[in-house]
């Protein structure tokens, strides 16, 4: 069976700098794929180019086995491409209904169904009670997760979750890790990126990748990934390569 | 529509038949300008207002509707309603490859190709000679009445109203404002934005060039100048942010108030009326950017909410 999403020998460089080089790897249906890595090592440049907003430099993105090639942001979002911006992008005056209602135009005809459908995602995602508020009022917790809500309201078969942890605290993290599971029991694959949570990788990912300077230093089932000695270099330190294992 | 919005719009409609009945010349003549700025403030609005994409161009399809009107006059002997309407399918169809380049453009850059294409414009309309009588002009035959005219005036307000809150309420209107608010994450929403916004600018140029075909009768003379008048393009566009850019009400009441602020301030003040306009202008969009409708609404929101409270306690 072709994966959902493919990512074959992807490069990318920037005025000669190289921010992602010869990455692949596959996300097969209905599954959470993480992507981890420190800051700087490629993760929402990985994003831009699965989303068509930027074009890679080598290699392509296939999506149910089709190539996205020259496929522009708007075009990926409709094929079944959702996403979230690591920098919240909310249509700040609009309420928060109607942001979710604009991505839900796509299988609505009429504003109103589109209104009613997005009520339904709102229940789901836990932001009811914040419908009729301009998104400019909402907290970055609720913006985040107005995101995701704006991603599943398209429709989609995968979404791009960039970096839906960051700043939040111990317990917004639990109910974004609910919100994540959620996306699982919907049949929506998902891609992860996360930098510091490691907590919240192990308890979403069916599997991990993991970059570093734009690179794939490791693949696989998070309890292996986690143990590698690449990983533990980079996120303990290289004092504790030997010991983790 | 509640009562109230009933009788405002049977007070209107009635105002607007028996002026040409029992007001002055003068009279009418002013409304009929009025309404001519109000309909390219609705034009401009549903391109600047809603997706954001300023211009500072939209006179180019004044410029249009009025050579259109004149050459279609003199060549072919038109008769005036049909010149018009065909003034608007020229701009509109110009406005289909201007803005499939021009929506390209961001920002500044956008409003800035579009006042070029003005200056494009008006040199064609010099340079072209055989068509355009280039800077001597084209002298058009009466036009009927100026009652006539003001209907046609009249007409092009409430389309320009229809219009827009019928693109206010629907979806294409919600796409047009997720535009305005962030085009790039309206992308990442699945919205068509070439598509929603060349609809959009197509839609826009038909109001000023019916605007300036209309006035093209008035005048009964297009040159270069008078068929791209500058000041006119910034006299509109301040008429949409003071009454409100993106709302369905704001062109229309910003227009008339500005239009009549300036009318008076001219009347009682002939030598310094532009500097009081300014003046007034500076005044306002320093302590209500948003505009007038919008201030409004948000004054009556925050009147109900502490009404609420109050009740509450």
């Amino acid at each position: 069976m072709t994966p959902l999403l493919e990512i074959r020998d992807v490069s990318k460089s920037f005025d000669g700098l190289r921010a992602l080089s010869h990455v692949s790897f596959a996300v097969p249906h209905g599954k959470i794929v993480s992507v981890i890595g420190p800051n700087g090592a490629g993760k929402t440049t990985l994003f831009n180019v699965i989303a068509g907003a930027i074009q890679p430099s080598s290699g392509e993105v296939l999506f149910d086995g089709m190539s996205l090639k020259g496929l522009g942001p708007s075009r990926t979002a409709r094929l079944g491409i959702g996403r979230t911006f690591q920098i919240v992008r909310p249509f700040p005056g609009l309420t928060t209904l109607d942001n979710v209602a604009v991505a839900a135009l796509h299988n609505e005809r009429t504003r109103s169904a589109a209104r009613i459908f997005a009520r339904e995602v709102l229940e789901l995602t836990h932001l009811a009670p914040f419908a009729q508020i301009e998104a400019r009022n909402l907290t970055l917790a609720r913006r985040k997760r107005l995101e995701v809500a704006r991603a599943i309201a398209l429709r989609p078969r995968v979404i791009l979750l960039d970096e839906v942890m960051a700043g939040l605290n111990p317990a917004e993290v639990d109910q974004t890790i609910e919100l994540v599971r959620t996306l699982r029991s919907l049949g929506i694959a998902a891609v992860a990126g996360i930098e510091h949570v490691m907590q919240a990788v192990q308890k979403i990912s069916d599997f991990i990748v993991v970059l570093n300077f734009g690179e794939k230093v490791v693949e696989g089932a998070p309890a292996e990934v986690m143990r590698h000695p690449e990983v533990v270099k980079a996120y303990l330190g290289s004092r504790y390569a030997g010991a983790g294992a | 529509m509640t009562r109230l919005e009933i009788l405002v719009a049977a007070a209107a409609v009635a105002f607007v038949v028996a002026l040409p009945l029992l007001g002055s010349d003068y009279l009418v003549g002013f409304v009929f300008t009025t309404f001519l700025f109000v309909g390219m403030a609705y034009g401009w609005n549903l391109i600047s207002g809603y997706t954001a994409y300023v211009s500072f161009g939209q006179i180019s399809f004044f410029g249009i509707g009025a050579y259109t009107v004149a050459i279609l006059v003199t060549k072919l002997s038109f008769g005036w309603p049909l010149a018009v309407l065909a003034g608007a399918v020229a701009a509109a169809a110009l406005a289909v490859p201007l803005g499939w380049a021009m929506l390209r453009l961001r920002g500044p850059y956008f409003a800035l190709g579009m006042l070029g294409f003005v200056q494009v414009l008006q040199m064609v309309a010099s340079a072209w000679t055989r068509l355009t009588n280039g800077g001597e002009g084209i002298y058009l035959p009466p036009a009927g009445s100026l009652r006539a005219l003001y209907f046609g005036s009249a007409i092009l307000v409430v389309v320009g109203i229809a219009a827009t809150s019928s693109i206010d309420r629907s979806a294409f209107g919600l796409r047009l404002r997720s535009i305005g608010e962030d085009e790039i994450a309206a992308e990442a929403m699945g919205v068509d934005t070439t598509r929603a916004k060349l609809l959009a600018f197509v839609i826009a140029s038909a109001f000023p060039a019916v605007a300036g075909g209309l006035y093209a009768f008035r005048l009964s003379y297009v040159d270069p100048a008078s068929a791209f008048p500058g000041s006119y393009e910034v006299q509109v566009i301040l008429m949409a942010i003071f009454g409100g850019a993106g709302t369905v009400f704001g062109p229309l009441v910003g227009g008339v108030l500005l239009s009549t602020l300036g009318e008076a301030l001219w009347a009682r003040f002939a030598e310094l009326h532009l500097f009081l306009f300014g003046l007034i202008i500076v005044v306002v969009l320093r302590y209500m950017p948003e505009g007038l409708i919008p201030r409004l609404r948000r004054l009556a929101a925050s009147a109900a909410a502490s009404g609420r409270k109050a009740a509450a306690r």
